[in-house]
């Protein structure tokens, strides 16, 4: 069955439908192209054309035309448009005019990196011309890396290594920085919070050195569909870019389904789970033999939906191998050959995170299934630009879980498909990311006076502290790097925490394996002692996990139920920066604060009732953030009034309502910022809602938040008033089982007051 | 909280108190040092000849090789590497009709550096060739990324260059393991340093007087440094005074290990030379091995053979000797009645050792009896055919 026949099939079905909120066709979409720009060299265009292609799309022309400008330009295109061309087009353009030229490419992952290579390789392959491309990353053998510095024309590299392995040895690359005349930074909307901030004072230190050595680079930066593409390259480069935003590719029909799970109990409102229910719809295609992918928001849930489809085709013949997990964690060479399977069309089926949002060529699938909503429409628009051919048309089911901002998209699809996706932000400003790198950018080149950083406030402030510190040393108006440290070697630039753990499998006691790792702030949620860890729908049991060593011993079991750990969270004011006293008597206020995040116990959930089957305790030790935060107090009269139950209900309940108010507005994803409410706050003294950045120095959010805490509290509000349930849902408050039957009321009040 | 708290904040530090400053004083030279030693230390220096230090190294030599044209190098440095570490102190020491003169460059702060950089600009460009321990790794490199931060040519570093380190390595790296210079001073030219400073201090000591203004931190370091420089120039008249004299080296494996290295030099009857001497010492077998080995390379398979047949007679190599034989004489000499008479030998010769159950043993043991089997296979054909040609002319006319 095709994609057009499930369709029609499925629309004939009132029983699936009573459940759909909106089936949205969106109509195919023919090519529209332009000629080969000048700019081209002859050969390109011979290969090209060798290639069938007589013409490119608008979108590739346009950027072609304004990189030979001397633009720095910035495309913005959905998944499969070809966008490869707009940077490898110009980049192979000018090695061919000057041998001497270089490129560096920067993609956010090794995987992708090595995708890119390999479509590189094969044009110049075609071309016959002595065009070296070559990867350096970690993975690099020590003998091949000295050919790659002095011979390699296009240098793939990631943000990582730049930073730590190419910058800080750049004598060793003076032929690279010398030539240097493409910089390519591919998934540039991978780029924002912590890993933005620091890719963006890479960039710093990189142009510094390029300064140094004479070379005047211009960028080329591809971002997939965000809120503010020009913003957030102009941010991450500190200069002004072109942005091409024009669409050529073509692109068949498409169909997008909002499903909403049935309710199963009216009185608590609560509806069938997304996961029994994506698994019957994933299931449904993996009979119909449409190749499809399923994002989940969880690794958790991946494992669970694999063995769910895995059990369903197991047979002898091992068909249960057409299904297949993909979640980081997964080594590389596992991952490698799931993409060759998705490609060659031997993986039917693909239950995924985030990871296969990227870039990665796994092809174009036939469908996709959204198992909840990924929290921000740029990705819930990545993850359904998997499913989408060039010719055939392509279905996208959008499940939505019981969270409310689920429930919001799912009954508000106008939301999703006119709304302009989230805001990409980053604050390269943020001083613990900006002093890491500031020293790295001493060690690298000394800062003589009056020097900027890129266009860094506070250089000089900061230049004399570090002076003061003994870290750097002054004198003939140049500030020399004095000590003994290698500062690129203290940041890791995906987050504050460097070091990743390793989980290793002991279930054969002869033969010890390393299954995968895993960040050090997820660790402590998924691989402490008793915790059930899946690993491509295989259940394991932690048996020891060495925090100190970044080491956990897992060994296969079979149990009915997964576990899932609680975090408990506890704040303290480091710094007050602003506060303001409203005529009401309450305070707002910003400033930065201590997150200590602790996990203290877990629970025994068995599969398929979800039902908790029991606790267990957990003992490690807590991890701290300082972060910026912003928060309301609330005025005194009216706790007085309150009942201290009633008021932390109906804090609770605000609490909620900014969960799902704040992300929307300050447009970026629920993950990156924290709500949480505290009736007698170590901040404040006082009853306090606090909402902080999820990162550690925070990427402004907070700020941003705080300049528009009036109309959050507003919509809040409006969100509240709006709801038709009776004493709370998980839509507004939160169910009335959590917040109270006075939890809505009370809510109400409080908002009103504060607005008020 | 200002920036400057926050900075602190950041940083996690109370702040420090602030050294005094250096005066402003108009570009000033590096602090220049020297030490004379008497020619009596380095007995036998100038006699180190082309042809010996050719034997050490693939580093081509300047046509006229003079002792006292041999720049001796060696840096401090802040750090380990990348491009903020800096060499503070570069010592240049080299041998003359009276002596042995080390010239240390010290930059009493860093705009002295490249006042530093010139001297040792100036000094490279008045020899002929480097000699450093370690320092085709880590001080060239090092003085090359300095060159080029401070914008100078870097021409000056383009010339032949002994790594010590690298030909220490490849005589002592089997007997010694960790081959320092420290190690090799105590252990190869029998002084063993007293109160030296370990390397991994150098950077903070230095950081400290930057810090103070107080000299007497860098006691420790120049002397430490000109004591380096002193021995690389004995180390290098003793690996010479080896070369040659193989015959006076005391350990059996130095001599063999010094075959191994002229080989790698691609000096292979210098390496026999030492694999001959070897033989008799500890590392008897392998020197045999390697010594029929290079027969064979050179293409005199009768001499490795003779050798092989040597190693038999005195017991040493186990069934090793029995089957390079056996090889020789199958492929060689077509002596199949031999080859198999080594083969059954060397099979017999396993059996004793099978009870080890090794599978590389049985791995070999499988290999002879395949050999063991062609050779039966191979005498059989001979003796049909000898048959035929003694008695089978009757048969011929038959066939005809």
């Amino acid at each position: 069955m095709n994609v057009t026949q499930l369709a029609d099939q499925l629309r004939q079905d009132p029983r699936f439908m009573e459940n759909v909120t909106r089936w949205e066709v969106i109509p195919p979409r023919p090519a529209r192209t332009a000629d080969f720009p000048e700019s081209l060299d002859a050969r390109l265009r011979a290969v090209l054309a060798k290639r069938g292609i007589h013409a490119l799309y608008t979108h590739q022309a346009q950027s072609i035309s304004a990189t030979a400008r001397g633009e720095d330009v910035t495309v913005v295109t959905p998944t499969a448009s070809g966008k490869t061309m707009c940077y490898n087009l110009p980049v192979l353009s000018a090695i061919l005019e000057n041998p001497d030229a270089r490129a560096l490419y920067l993609f956010p992952t090794k995987a992708l990196s090595a995708d890119q290579v390999s479509e590189l390789y094969e044009m110049i392959e075609q071309m016959g011309v002595d065009i070296k491309t070559y990867t350096y990353d970690g993975d690099t053998p020590a003998a091949a890396r000295k050919a790659v510095r002095q011979a390699g024309h296009i240098v793939v590299t990631n943000p990582d290594m730049l930073h730590s392995g190419i910058l800080p040895h750049h004598t060793k690359w003076v032929k690279l920085f010398e030539n240097l005349q493409y910089i390519v930074i591919d998934e540039i909307h991978t780029y924002r919070g912590v890993f933005g901030s620091n890719l963006a004072n890479v960039l710093r230190r990189l142009m510094r050195l390029c300064d140094f050595y004479g070379s005047h680079p211009r960028f080329i930066l591809c971002s997939a569909t965000i809120a503010n593409p020009r913003e957030l390259a102009e941010t991450l480069i500190g200069r002004p870019v072109t942005l091409i935003d024009d669409n050529g590719a073509p692109m068949g029909e498409r169909h997008f389904v909002f499903y909403n799970p049935p309710v199963v109990n009216r009185q608590l409102g609560i509806r069938k789970g997304a996961i029994p229910v994506t698994r019957a719809i994933s299931g449904m295609l993996l009979k119909n033999g449409i190749q499809a992918i399923t994002f989940a928001r969880s690794r958790l849930t991946v494992e669970v939906l694999t063995r769910y489809l895995k059990d369903m085709v197991r047979d002898p013949l091992g068909n249960a191998g057409r299904v297949r997990g993909y979640r980081g964690g997964y080594l590389p060479t596992e991952r490698r050959e799931i993409e060759r399977g998705l490609r060659a069309g031997q993986v039917d089926a693909v239950v995924s995170t985030n990871a296969l949002e990227l870039g990665i060529d796994i092809g174009a699938l036939d469908a996709c299934v959204l198992c909840g909503y990924p929290g921000t429409i740029a990705s819930a628009w990545q993850q359904a630009g998997r499913a989408g051919r060039r010719q055939s048309a392509s279905i996208v089911f959008f499940i939505a879980s019981s969270a409310a901002i689920d429930q919001y998209i799912v009954t508000h699809p106008d939301y999703f498909l006119r709304q302009s996706p989230e805001n990409a932000l980053l604050n390269p400003d943020n001083l613990y990311i900006l002093m890491s790198h500031f020293k790295c950018a001493a060690f690298e080149l000394p800062f003589e006076d009056g020097d900027g950083f890129g266009n860094a406030p506070g250089t000089e402030e900061l230049l004399e502290y570090l002076d003061e510190e003994n870290i750097l040393h002054h004198v003939d108006g140049r500030y020399h790097w004095s000590s003994e440290d290698f500062p690129a070697s203290e940041i890791s630039l995906r987050s504050a925490a460097e070091e990743n753990f390793v989980i290793i499998d002991i279930t054969d006691p002869a033969r010890h394996r390393v299954v995968g790792e895993m960040d050090r702030f997820t660790a402590p949620m998924l691989l402490h002692e008793n915790a059930i860890y899946m690993h491509e729908g295989r259940q394991f049991q932690v048996e020891k996990l060495d925090f100190d060593a970044c080491k956990a011993f897992i060994r296969a079991v079979d149990t009915g139920y997964y576990t899932d750990a609680d975090l408990n969270i506890n704040l303290s004011l480091l710094d007050l920066e602003k506060e303001e006293r409203t005529e009401r008597g309450y305070r707002t206020a910003l400033g930065e604060i201590k997150v200590t995040a602790l996990v203290t116990m877990f629970k025994k959930i068995r599969f398929d009732t979800h039902e908790t089957l029991g606790f267990g305790h957990v003992r490690l030790p807590e991890t701290d953030m300082h972060t910026t935060a912003m928060w309301w107090t609330l005025p005194p009269d009216l706790v007085e009034k309150i009942p201290s139950d009633t008021l932390k209900n109906g804090m609770m309940g605000i609490a909620n309502l900014l969960r799902i108010v704040c992300p929307l507005y300050l447009m970026c994803s629920p993950q990156d910022i924290a709500v949480v409410y505290q009736v007698k706050s170590p901040i404040t003294g006082e009853p306090t809602l606090i909402l902080y950045d999820n990162c550690p120095g925070g990427v402004g959010l907070s700020q941003k938040a705080y300049g528009m805490r009036d109309m959050l509290l507003e919509k809040a509000l409006q969100v509240v008033n709006d709801c038709g349930c009776a004493y709370g849902c998980p839509s507004c408050v939160g169910p009335a089982g959590e917040v109270g039957q006075d939890g809505k009321p009370t809510a109400i009040r409080i908002l009103k007051e504060l607005i008020m | 909280m200002n920036l400057r708290d926050k900075l602190r904040a950041v940083g996690g530090s109370g702040g420090n108190q602030s050294r005094p400053r250096t005066p402003e004083t108009e570009k000033r030279d590096c602090q220049h040092l020297a030490v004379y030693r008497p020619l009596s230390e380095f007995p036998g220096a100038l006699e180190v000849r082309r042809e010996t230090v050719a034997r050490m190294s693939r580093t081509p030599l300047p046509e006229a090789f003079d002792p006292r044209r041999i720049l001796y190098l060696d840096t401090e440095t802040t750090g380990l590497g990348g491009s903020g570490t800096v060499a503070f102190l570069v010592g240049l020491g080299y041998l003359t009709d009276a002596g042995f003169e080390v010239h240390q460059f010290l930059m009493r702060d860093y705009d002295e550096e490249s006042a530093l950089l010139r001297n040792v600009e100036a000094g490279l460009n008045r020899f002929d060739m480097v000699c450093t321990f370690n320092g085709a790794t880590f001080d060239l490199p090092l003085l090359e990324s300095r060159f080029l931060m401070n914008r100078f040519q870097r021409d000056c570093l383009r010339k032949p260059h002994l790594d010590l380190l690298q030909v220490a390595r490849r005589l002592w790296r089997n007997r010694l393991g960790k081959c320092s210079l420290g190690r090799l001073e105590a252990l190869i030219l029998g002084q063993p340093r007293e109160d030296d400073l370990p390397g991994s201090e150098v950077p903070q000591r230095y950081f400290d007087y930057l810090k103070t203004g107080n000299a007497y931190l860098l006691e420790d370091i120049l002397r430490h440094n000109a004591q380096d420089i002193a021995s690389l120039c004995v180390l290098l008249t003793h690996m010479a005074d080896m070369y040659d004299h193989p015959e006076q080296i005391p350990y059996s494996e130095d001599v063999y290990a010094m075959g191994r290295a002229l080989e790698r030099m691609n000096h292979p009857e210098e390496a026999r030379k030492c694999y001959r001497l070897a033989r008799r010492g500890r590392m008897g077998t392998e020197a045999g091995q390697a010594l029929a080995h290079s027969y064979r390379r050179a293409g005199e398979r009768e001499a490795a053979a003779r050798v092989w047949r040597e190693m038999i007679a005195e017991r040493r190599g186990g069934a090793g000797p029995y089957i390079e034989l056996a090889k020789y004489l199958e492929h060689g000499r077509r002596d199949y009645a031999g080859a198999l008479e080594m083969t059954e030998r060397a099979i017999a010769l396993l059996s004793e050792a099978r009870l080890r159950q090794d599978a590389a043993v049985q791995e070999t043991e499988n290999a002879l009896q395949y050999r063991r089997r062609r050779l039966k296979k191979r005498l059989a054909s001979t003796r049909k055919k000898k048959e035929q040609k003694t008695d089978g002319t009757g048969n011929d006319v038959q066939g005809q």
